[in-house]
């Protein structure tokens, strides 16, 4: 009976100690130490990066030969609460890889500002300002992200259009549009609301040639004039290009990734809003489409007074912990995994456009050289400015507009009272 | 299940027979370790419960009056639970929890009907047998993957449609149909479990009973309504109760792959309410008061349905 009464109390005993542990965090297993520099991203452990990681050391390793570097690849989808657990414990990553915009500004206390170590690429480099909090740098792009719109050559050669010579104006678009629906059965846009992602990109795109360039820079500052005819107008667009029937069927059931891009590929619509880097972006495109046939264009201008713009921000980029020893050599291999070379093999192998405006980007087809050109003259897109819980509203607005239950004021409205609360 | 209850009752039985031994068999030395005996068996299970399950519901519930944020840690007393009943997505969630419970006797009858059918032995009833259990083994993600295909705008189930002249229904992006259309693939996907319920209640049916009914030239209509539903009233009552639990629990993955919450925020239920709330927008207090209003849902419906149990339980 004791024996038995013994047994049953460990037993509890070991229960009620292991209900403490198991938690997901371990951060002390693989912080720094010593002059081991630890890296934390959640690509090391893709194949197409493999390259990008081999020349970013070896730029590393020639400025200084005897420091080891050690790239950890965790999970993206736990990437920032293991991240979160490591700041708590101010011990962790010596240099991280952060998403720009939002998941860096939150985290800025625990970085390094780096515009001291980093003067020398501000001109290479691009999309700085995903990664700046307050006037202070706090990371280094890798790639860029942005939403340019796509357009299938093959579609407007069948149609009798020149493919070379997209239309500049909404109406001339839209007018194409038509043509191209007549002759090839193809719809205008292919778009994917399901997950209310349509409206952020068609916002970011279409954007910049319905607002004036103050209004753009304004919205961009946080001075954003809800009530403003021309934002009104956006919204209007959206669902106008909708009811008119420019829109794939079934948009608000359709999903972005990657029905709607399926779409596009398979040549049943003529245009998308798409990405730049990793997913549904002309590497993808060209799979299908063929990279000759994939094109970019302008957003079609709708209001005079706008000046069309590419929407683009930092994607990813590397930031320094302030916890680590030596900020010089943690900033120098910063420097490295930005480095010229390090970032053609990225832009080569994993399909992103590289934060480095100096890549010859020639081979890669018509579509990837109209989008390096346009992004020295590009701007922060409009929807990465808002606020996720905006976002998510907007998303569900957007479908409301194009079922018709609810009218553009009431939905710019809400969408006010919501910026303003967050 | 008669069988079932019989067997129990013989359990408490010797049971409560134990206590009832002579105490003078006890010896002093004895006595201590047998009294203290029941509470280290139970210890086990009561600490489970109290550490494991209690004690994070309490921590949950004293989480859910703190705020979020700024205010992160900072008792706010009842702002999070006006927040949530100010949220029309959360006034969505708990809607569509009252369309859940109206569907519920569709969702039993569907089961019920297709075990009695294959009670009855239709023709082929072996192999509707185990083609309906099918879907019980599939995992939700896969589930929902595969209708989100079937019930695209462009799908098969809409071309089927065009075909009969029936215009195509948006069935994933039509706020008023979604919710319905995702109910309906929940059903399918889970009735499989049910049916096996259904059919091992048909097993304690005396046949005699549909013998005597068949002689009395009693029509299958006659016959279901005379005959099968009084026999199997607790049958029916057992699979009422894990058909809700399992539609106000486990619909997560389902209305994550089908609809993520949409289309205008129409299919969300309070558990994805929840993970939003929680793992989109950061606001783990909020998450918490929604999960203690769930949790309070699910209290009354459990205890009614408890006590509609124990009643049907007297009739016997």
């Amino acid at each position: 009976m004791k024996q038995r009464a013994l047994w049953s109390a460990a037993v509890v005993l070991g229960l009620a100690l292991a209900s403490g542990c198991g938690s997901a965090t371990a951060p002390g297993t693989s912080g720094s130490s010593g002059d081991k520099l630890v890296v934390w991203d959640w690509k090391s452990g893709d194949a197409n990066v493999a390259a990008y990681l081999d020349k970013a050391k070896a730029d590393f390793a020639k400025s200084h030969p005897d420091r080891e570097v050690e790239f950890v690849a965790q999970p993206f989808d736990q990437y920032y609460t293991l991240l979160g657990a490591a700041i708590q414990a101010n011990k962790g990553p010596d240099v991280m890889l952060f998403n720009g915009g939002g998941q860096l500004r939150d985290r800025v206390d625990a970085l390094l500002p780096l515009d001291d170590h980093l003067a020398q690429d501000k001109q290479r480099l691009a999309g700085w300002d995903a990664f700046t909090k307050d006037g202070k740098t706090y990371a280094a792009p890798v790639t860029l992200q942005g939403h340019p719109l796509y357009y299938n050559k093959a579609l407007y050669a069948q149609a009798g259009l020149n493919a070379e010579a997209p239309a500049k104006t909404w109406d001339d678009f839209v007018e194409n549009c038509g043509v191209i629906t007549e002759k090839t059965g193809a719809k205008c846009f292919g778009v994917g609301n399901k997950e209310g992602i349509g409206i952020q990109f068609f916002l970011s795109s279409i954007g910049s040639a319905v607002l004036t360039p103050q209004e753009y820079d304004d919205w961009i500052a946080g001075k954003r004039n809800w009530a403003s005819p021309d934002v009104k107008r956006i919204f209007e667009l959206w669902k106008q290009v909708n009811d008119s029937g420019l829109n794939n069927d079934g948009a608000n059931s359709t999903a972005m990734f990657n029905d709607a891009f399926a779409v596009f590929q398979s040549g049943k619509a003529a245009h998308i809003i798409g990405l730049m880097s990793d997913i549904g972006h002309w590497k993808d495109f060209a799979e299908f489409l063929d990279a000759d046939k994939v094109g970019v264009m302008g957003a079609p201008v709708v209001n005079p007074a706008a000046t069309p713009s590419l929407p683009y921000d930092g994607g990813i980029g590397y930031a320094v912990a302030k916890w680590t020893k030596d900020p010089k050599v943690a900033a120098d291999l910063v420097r490295s995994l930005t480095s010229s070379e390090a970032l053609k093999a990225f832009y080569a192998d994993a399909g992103a456009i590289a934060s480095d405006t100096t890549i010859d980007v020639s081979e890669a087809g018509p579509a990837v050289a109209t989008i390096t050109a346009g992004i020295k003259t590009g701007k922060p897109a409009l929807h990465v400015a808002l606020s996720s819980k905006t976002i998510d509203l907007m998303g569900r607005l957007s479908q409301q507009l194009i079922s018709g239950s609810v009218t553009v004021d009431e939905a710019v409205a809400q969408l006010a009272d919501s910026d303003k609360a967050s | 299940m008669v069988a079932e209850r019989n067997e129990v009752e013989a359990v408490a039985g010797t049971t409560a027979r134990r206590p009832g031994r002579p105490a003078t068999r006890r010896n002093r030395r004895g006595s201590r370790a047998e009294r203290l005996a029941p509470f280290v068996l139970l210890a086990p299970a009561v600490l489970i419960i109290v550490v494991l399950r209690l004690w994070p519901l309490l921590l949950g519930v004293n989480f859910s009056f703190t705020g979020d944020g700024d205010r992160n840690g900072v008792p706010v007393g009842f702002d999070n639970y006006l927040t949530l009943f100010g949220d029309p997505l959360f006034r969505t969630a708990l809607r569509n929890v009252g369309l859940l419970v109206l569907l519920l006797p569709v969702a039993v009858a569907i089961p019920g009907l297709l075990a009695t059918f294959i009670y009855l032995r239709v023709p082929g009833h072996r192999v509707y047998r185990g083609v309906y259990f099918f879907p019980a083994v599939l995992s939700p993600v896969i589930v929902g993957a595969i209708f989100t295909l079937l019930l695209a705008y462009d799908g098969p189930l809409n071309t089927l449609l065009g075909g009969v002249g029936l215009g195509p229904v948006d069935w994933l992006g039509d706020p008023d149909v979604a919710i319905f259309a995702v109910v309906g693939v929940h059903v399918w996907a889970t009735f499989g479990m049910a049916l096996v319920v259904f059919l091992a209640g048909f097993a304690a049916l005396d046949p005699s009973l549909l013998d005597a009914a068949k002689v009395d030239g009693a029509s299958l209509p006659q016959t279901i309504r005379h005959v099968i539903v009084p026999a199997l009233t607790r049958t029916i009552q057992f699979v009422f109760v894990t058909t809700m639990i399992g539609m106000l629990t486990s619909m997560f993955g389902l209305l994550f792959v089908m609809t993520g919450g949409g289309p205008e925020g129409s299919t969300y239920l309070p558990e994805y309410y929840i993970w939003v709330q929680q793992g989109q927008f950061n606001q783990p207090a909020l998450a918490s008061a929604a999960a203690t209003a769930l949790f309070l849902i699910m209290l009354v419906v459990g205890l009614a349905q408890i006590a509609v149990l124990r009643r049907a339980g007297r009739e016997d």
